[in-house]
Order: structure tokens, then sequence, then C-alpha cells
């Protein structure tokens, strides 16, 4: 996990000024000097391993399907599940490898990258099924990709839930 | 419990007057077989998507409308048949504690005349877990090899053989992904680039060589689905917007045919294929069948208002039949017996299964709620 929270900074400063392909094309070729590696898997979720604070109630945004941050998620919202938009559930841990999406904000008139991580380690939770596909791509293009499960790399890989992590604003 | 039971079957004995009837005759526990074969069953896998752990394959009949069966898969599977149809194969995942513990991924066998599972291969804990895919386990032409995507997310794929019940080998991809099964001892997998990696295979499932054909798709302009259509001398893959993309897979290099277009000028961008398994070919008729939408970008899951059906040799649109979407649900998933007089299935967003007749779209059925999350249908 250490390179992945050394690497958490620079990738979010990344994501604020290039695509997601290129960010994780980037990274890739800085951590093993290779061009043609497979993307890799970067762990954002460093900071959400040890919540310092209880978990805040949701809103009525975060708990509907057609909230601006949810444009490409797939699954179900942890905001019905006992955590928030940005938060999972009690008990369950976040996948340290995500799928992204851009998202238009209404609000600020903004682009927004947002990092779709699940939470993991208990049955799904069944409740507000959301299933949205900007810009998502099928799974050869797995950093775009909702399908599969991204709990795949956690130590309890049973999916639970889904959140939406604002990365930063996306520059045109 | 017994004295209760015996009680009330002394009770009831006494209440009627009059003449009385026979006694009932003494019954017999049995366990249902099969039956023999039809073409018109169909293998429904239901990834039910609330308890995911759970999934299973139910497997109904399409002249009768009865279920005749479940099989078991697990959590996030892949579900294909064997060739000759005699078994079905899942490369799944248990946990040691129910939704939690141990991870422990298999390829379980299933004998399709008793519905039992016979045997598995336990392979290493990393099999790829995406819904409702042809090619998330499939068999080579002969029988002899099983494959299975692997996915920590670095891509590669397993060969096994289901007869020693033995891993083979694991053969890294590059980053193509999924496995696109042909012939007795070749395997190809998409790729980011728009390509396919080619794997050939010697006699021990060992990698032979391998071969990378030319792009075929952007996938930033217009990406294909993952979810190919399997097609008498290859594969289909059909493009968000309703290219097709037929790869003959017969010629020692992939032959890429020239692309055509599910819809027309007018119609582009507009209407689209959309779903899960967004195409099913019937063989000898060269039938082709498409769930379509209306809809516009990021609109690629969304099921299909109509089913369309196109001639393969032609690829002139021969049909639209609109199905009830506010009473049925849109389709998500298709899928077409090959006997001569076919019957087509359609599974839809609310989970009903439709049935039917494949040559006029007359609809012959509706089995309600078959299952929680129906999105796969496989042929016997």
């Amino acid at each position: 996990m250490k390179p992945d929270r050394i690497f958490e900074k620079a990738a979010r400063s990344l994501a604020k000024r290039t695509s997601r392909r290129s960010l994780l094309a980037s990274l890739g070729q800085l951590l093993t000097g290779a061009a043609l590696l497979p993307l890799l898997p970067i762990d954002r979720t460093a900071r959400a391993q040890s919540p310092s604070s209880p978990v805040a109630k949701p809103t009525a945004d975060e708990q509907n399907c057609e909230y601006w941050k949810y444009c490409a998620i797939d699954g179900f919202l942890c905001a019905c599940c006992g955590g928030t938009s940005t938060s999972c559930p009690p008990g369950t841990q976040s996948s340290p490898i995500t799928w992204i999406g851009t998202c238009h904000n209404p609000g600020d008139g903004r682009d927004y990258i947002v990092s779709y991580n699940d939470c993991c380690g208990k049955v799904s939770c069944g409740d507000c099924f959301c299933d949205r596909n900007e810009g998502e791509k099928p799974m050869y293009r797995l950093s775009r990709n909702n399908d599969v499960n991204w709990c795949m790399a956690n130590t309890e890989s049973n999916y639970h839930c889904s959140v939406s992590v604002i990365l930063g604003v996306a520059q045109k | 419990m017994l004295t209760l039971a015996a009680g009330t079957v002394s009770s009831w004995a006494a209440a009627p007057a009059g003449p009385q009837p026979s006694p009932l005759p003494a019954e017999h526990l049995t366990i249902a077989t099969v039956g023999p074969k039809s073409p018109h069953w169909v293998y429904v896998v239901d990834y039910a998507y609330a308890n995911e752990i759970d999934s299973r394959v139910y497997l109904f009949d399409g002249d009768t409308y009865r279920r005749i069966g479940q099989i078991d898969t697990g959590f996030i599977p892949g579900v294909n048949l064997s060739p000759d149809g005699k078994t079905t194969a899942v490369a799944t995942t248990y946990f040691a504690r129910g939704g939690h513990g141990t991870r422990t991924d298999v390829v379980e066998f299933n004998d399709n005349n008793t519905l039992a599972k016979t045997g598995e291969i336990v392979i290493p804990p990393k099999h790829a877990q995406t819904l409702a895919m042809l090619f998330t386990v499939a068999y080579s032409s002969d029988g002899k090899f099983v494959y299975t995507p692997y996915l920590t997310p670095a891509a590669s794929f397993g060969v096994l053989d289901p007869a020693r019940k033995k891993v083979l080998s694991e053969i890294d991809t590059a980053g193509c992904t999924l496995v696109f099964p042909w012939g007795p001892n070749r395997v190809s997998s998409i790729c980011e680039s728009g390509r396919l990696l080619t794997v050939t295979l010697d006699a021990q499932g060992k990698e032979a060589s391998r071969t990378s054909s030319e792009p075929f798709f952007n996938p930033d302009q217009d990406p294909v689905f993952a979810q190919a259509v399997p097609l008498p001398d290859g594969y289909a893959y059909v493009s968000f917007l309703g290219q097709v993309h037929e790869i003959d897979f017969t010629q020692p290099k992939l032959v890429m045919r020239t692309p055509w277009s599910l819809v027309s000028a007018t119609e582009k961008g507009t209407w689209r294929p959309g779903g899960v398994q967004i195409g099913a070919v019937h063989r000898s008729l060269g039938k082709l069948f498409v769930p379509m939408h209306r809809g516009g970008d990021g609109s690629h899951k969304a099921g299909g208002t109509e089913i369309w059906v196109f001639d393969l040799k032609s690829h002139q649109r021969t049909a639209r039949w609109p199905i009830d979407t506010k009473e049925l649900g849109s389709v998500i998933a298709v899928q077409v017996s090959q006997d001569a007089a076919p019957l087509l299935f359609a599974a839809t967003e609310t989970a009903n299964v439709l049935v039917l007749d494949a040559q006029t779209g007359k609809m012959q059925h509706v089995e309600k709620k078959l299952g929680q999350t129906p999105q796969l249908l496989l042929n016997p």
C-alpha cells in the first residue's frame, strides 16, 4: 500500500490537469519506466481508511440516482446503506482501486473528475440501485468500466455498495 | 410433531358425513428428472443483484413455460455450456463464511441431464468478476480446454483441463481482456487499442504463439460492446452507435469484414443498440436480433424498446418488433433457439422473460419475474 499512498497526492494533482486515461498511463510509466504496461490501479482512499468523525447524515441528493456526481455509477448508493456519497457504511472496507467519471455539476457549471469506489466485505446492500453510464466504457478500458467488481483486490472482496468522491475540477 | 400429525389425520378422517370416497394412496417422494432435451430450452442466468453471493441459473422450457430446475452459481459468475451441451461450466467465487471470509474461486461442472454438480477445478482467486458476459468462461470447440479470464486488475486467462480437472497454464494478455474461443486451441482477448490479441495453445495448453490484429474500432469515438455476438464463422462486435464489425475467425489470421450499420444515416445517434446481451444470431436462417432504443451517449446499457431483425447477408433490416415496455420492461438480453421453428427469448430490466416466435415476432408467453435480475440467456 505504501507506494499507492505516496502516489495519491500526485494522482490528485495530475487528475486536475489531465484526462483519466493519460493520468494512468503517465503514472504507469512513472512507476515502471515502461510505456506499454496495462493501466495501473491507484489507491485514492488512504485517508478514508481511518475515519476521525462519525459518518455524516447523507443529504437527500446523495440518496438520489439523479445526483450529478453519480453520472457513471453502477451499483447500490452507499448513502442508502449507512454511508454517504463519500463514506463507506460502518464495518465495510473501501476499494483501493476505482473507476473514474467526469461529471458536470449544474450548481457551479464545472466538470469534475469523480472517483467511484466500491465498499467491500459485506453482501450487496440491495437498496438504491443506480446505473448511469456517462462516459462509461467496456471492460477493455478498465479505468472507465463500472461493470467489474472493484472490490476484486480487497482482502474481503464481496461487493456492498458504491460511493462517488470528487478528485478535482477537470481542466478543459 | 409426530403426535400432532397423527391427531390431525384422525380428526380429518372423522369429519365428513355420508359416503366416504376412497382414501388417497400413499405417496412416494422422488427426485424429478430433467427429461429429454429440447432446442426450446433456455438457461437463464440470474445475477441476483440484491444478494450477489446467491446467483443462479434457471433452466426454462420455452414450450411448456415450465421451470425445469436450477444450478447454483455463487458470486458474479461466468457461465457457459460445453460444445456438446451436456455440461454447464460455472467460473465463480465462494467466501468461506457466506458473505465474507477466505475467497475460493472455482470452475464448477454441472451435468445438464441431472442439474447436479459433477466436479470442480479450484483456480487462482482472481477470476474476472463482471456481470453477464458470454466470455468469462468458455470451452474450446472440442471441449478439451476451458478458458477463464483473470483480473487483479492485471489481465490474463487460465487454461483448464476439464477431463483431468487441472489448471494447465496462465497466459498474460498484456491488458487485453475476456476469452473469445475459436477452434480447438485459439483464444482471443479484446484490447483497449481496438485490436484483438489471439493466443494459440499447444497440446499441453501452454502458449505456442500470439498475434495481434489490426485495430478495428476506436474506443474513444465509437466503442464496441465487449459482449460479442457469436456467428457461424466468428464473432460480431457491435458498436455503441450500431456499426457491426464481423470478424472471420476461421482463417489463420482474423479477417475483418467491411463493417455495416444497424441504423440508417437519419437514425444514427438516435436509435442505438443497448442492454447487456445485445444480440443473437440464428445461424441457419442468417438472422440477427438486436434490442434497440432511442437514446444518447451513455445510454448503451438502456434496454431495447424494440427488437430489430436483420438479414446477415443483405444487412437489411427485415422487421421491427415493438415491446410494451410499460408492462414488460425494456429488453436487456436476447437469445434465439437454433431449430427450424425458432423461439426468441428476451429478458427485460424488470426480470420478465419473454418468449416470441422468432420468425414473426408474435409474443407467445411472458414469464413474469423469472428470478431477480436475469441478464444472460444461453441455448442448449
